[in-house]
């Protein structure tokens, strides 16, 4: 999660240029621009020429699964022909930087020999045209396959992304992949480690990826465009860490960017922090969309400036010494110490993430599109449920549009099904769901089942007091006085399940929550 | 089906299953979910029973509380089918 000042600025002055051209020009620059950034902030990595193969493999990918996404109807146009042309155009370009030094590289290192790569994605693209033809012959054969949606192919293929998923973010099998290519490349097996496959912003595609898969499946989705569907995986702002936006909200905004009108997001970043509703789709009014205004870029700004604050002050301040982490929890000895260290920690997360979040809302702002919020006043929240409506939304709305909904539907139908125990299995997939996304580790697994447990705990609670609940309407104090117990009970809780997402081995968190009690 | 019978049947569903006090004053344009009369969770609760009652399938992006937080939003989608 990691954007220098300078990337910042550099993509904020980019905004200038752009606002002169012709509005048919500025999807196109959005779509070379995504494609570009996700080489420029790909990390330096040890196995030859992987910083430049890793990127190219979600670059391919993100096109691969546009083709396989298409709606039955929508056949390849001239345009999309031109967006692959320059996709290939723009890798081949950037791989001429294997010829300039490298301080005046735009690469993380020397990119592989030009000539080379072209024949690589000449037979992956060749290769993967031949797969489609054959799976399409075949399924020709059969009468009801014209114009339907080719169901077990999407759903084998969100099975391939999970498995890729999964893979990357298991330690020993990412080192054993690790191991493969370093051999593979005549380079030190015995160095495989998973930081040699960093693969910058591929949790982050592997969801949005998996959206437009499952919504083809369920008929969701709109037809896009090569260059849309590549623009909204890749989309620059949110490359890095989200916010995951959905794919039809965010080719709306494109579109208006196209036709010269603009999604006015400014208000809506304030709003949200203030009015206290939870808006898990944004839905923009008609009235939503004007020409950009002096106030839209004052509020861009405005929330860039936010984000770099929270970012790079608050967070990184806390970061240096007051903030939970492997070695500090060893070093320290006292109860206090161990808290203060804790909250350290619950705040620099959410400073860091909330502030990052900002950045990427206001850069996308000044191109004209507007991300969703992540972050909505989450620790002021009296209950979890609120919480997890209002922390890194976007993540948990996929989770609960992919994992829990699906799954709580199907089960519900079932005759011998129980609700209560419908929604604690629902509730134990969906948060581990979300704890393995972050890493196939037990603590993360740990920390999701932590989360699932209280989800279901304050639903059995609040269904059986909700009646005492609106009863306290008449009783304010006695309101009062509740929230803020729940508040209490509600913030602690979140802040022991950070213990396990701080702390890198379960031995370690044990011995931690020991020295929270003073053990 | 039309708007009296989709409604009349969710409000019933919603305040016996729901809110767990039929007598309950449910009105068209309250927050059910903001208002913390029933929780988010309880909308796949609420897309089951539409299923089988209504025979109609509300697609799961459809249940937000942003879009289903109201008896008016609810009986709205019911009948776009």
């Amino acid at each position: 999660m990691s954007l220098s000042l300078a990337t910042i600025g550099i993509i904020a002055l980019l905004a200038l240029p752009y606002h002169l051209l012709p509005g048919r020009i500025r999807p196109w620059l959005l779509f070379i621009s995504s494609i570009i950034a996700i080489y420029l902030l790909q990390p330096a990595l040890p196995i030859r020429f992987s910083d430049f193969l890793l990127p190219t493999a979600a670059l391919m990918l993100t096109a691969a699964l546009w083709w396989w996404s298409r709606a039955p109807d929508q056949r390849a146009s001239r345009e999309d022909a031109l967006a692959l042309g320059l996709m290939i155009a723009i890798i081949l370009g950037l791989s001429l930087f294997r010829f300039v030094d490298a301080e005046y590289r735009l690469t993380p290192s020397r990119p592989p020999d030009p000539l080379a790569l072209l024949i690589g994605l000449l037979i992956i693209i060749g290769g993967v045209v031949v797969i489609i033809q054959i799976i399409k012959r075949l399924d020709g054969l059969r009468a009801d396959a014209i114009n339907r949606v080719p169901t077990i192919h999407l759903s084998l293929l969100i099975v391939v992304i999970v498995a890729l998923f999964i893979t990357l973010k298991t330690e020993p099998v990412a080192i054993a992949l690790s191991g493969l290519w370093r051999s593979a490349t005549g380079q030190d097996v015995t160095l495989a480690s998973p930081i040699d496959l960093n693969w910058l912003g591929f949790s982050y595609v592997a969801f949005r990826l998996i959206h437009t898969l499952r919504d083809r499946l369920t008929g969701l989705l709109p037809s896009l465009t090569l260059r849309e569907h590549v623009t909204y995986v890749l989309f620059f702002p949110a490359y890095i860490a989200g916010p995951i936006d959905r794919a039809e909200r965010f080719v709306e905004d494109l579109r208006k960017v196209a036709s010269g009108q603009w999604s006015v997001a400014s208000e809506n970043a304030v709003n949200i922090q203030q009015s206290g509703q939870n808006r898990e789709l944004s839905s923009p009014s008609s009235t939503d969309h004007q020409p950009p205004a002096t106030s839209h870029f004052q509020s861009a700004l405005y929330r860039i400036a936010l984000g770099l604050f929270k970012k790079f002050v608050l967070a990184d301040s806390l970061a240096s010494g007051l903030a939970l982490n492997g070695v500090n929890a060893e070093q320290i000895t006292s109860a206090g110490w161990a808290w203060v260290l804790l909250y350290g920690y619950a705040l620099r997360l959410f400073f860091d993430f909330s502030g990052y979040t900002d950045i990427a809302i206001g850069l996308g702002m000044l191109f004209g599109i507007r991300l969703p919020e992540n972050f909505n006043r989450p620790y002021l929240k009296p209950d979890i449920t609120a919480f997890w409506q209002s922390w890194h939304m976007t993540l948990s709305n996929w989770a609960r549009f992919y994992v829990f909904t699906p799954l709580s539907r199907w089960l519900l139908r079932k005759d011998w099904s129980s609700t209560i125990v419908t929604v604690l299995l629902a509730q134990v997939v969906t948060m581990t769901v979300i704890g393995l996304w972050h890493g196939v580790t037990l603590n993360f697994f740990i920390w999701g089942l932590w989360q699932a447990l209280g989800l279901w705990i304050h639903k059995q609670w609040s269904d059986r007091t909700r009646k005492w609940y609106r009863g306290l309407k008449e009783r304010p104090a006695q309101k009062r006085a509740w929230t803020i117990v729940a508040w209490f009970i509600t913030f602690h809780y979140i802040v022991l399940s950070w213990v396990w997402f701080a702390l890198p081995g379960f031995d370690q968190a044990v011995v931690f929550f020991g020295k929270l009690v003073g053990q | 089906m039309n708007d009296t019978i989709v409604r009349q049947s969710l409000r019933t569903y919603i305040t016996r299953e729901f809110i767990r006090d039929e007598s309950y004053p449910l009105t068209d344009d309250e927050g059910i979910i903001t208002g913390g009369l029933m929780d988010s969770f309880a909308l796949a609760e609420l897309a089951v029973y539409v299923e089988k009652q209504f025979n109609v399938y509300i697609p799961d992006p459809d249940l937000t509380v942003a879009k289903m937080d109201t008896l008016n939003q609810m009986v709205a989608r019911v009948l776009r089918g």
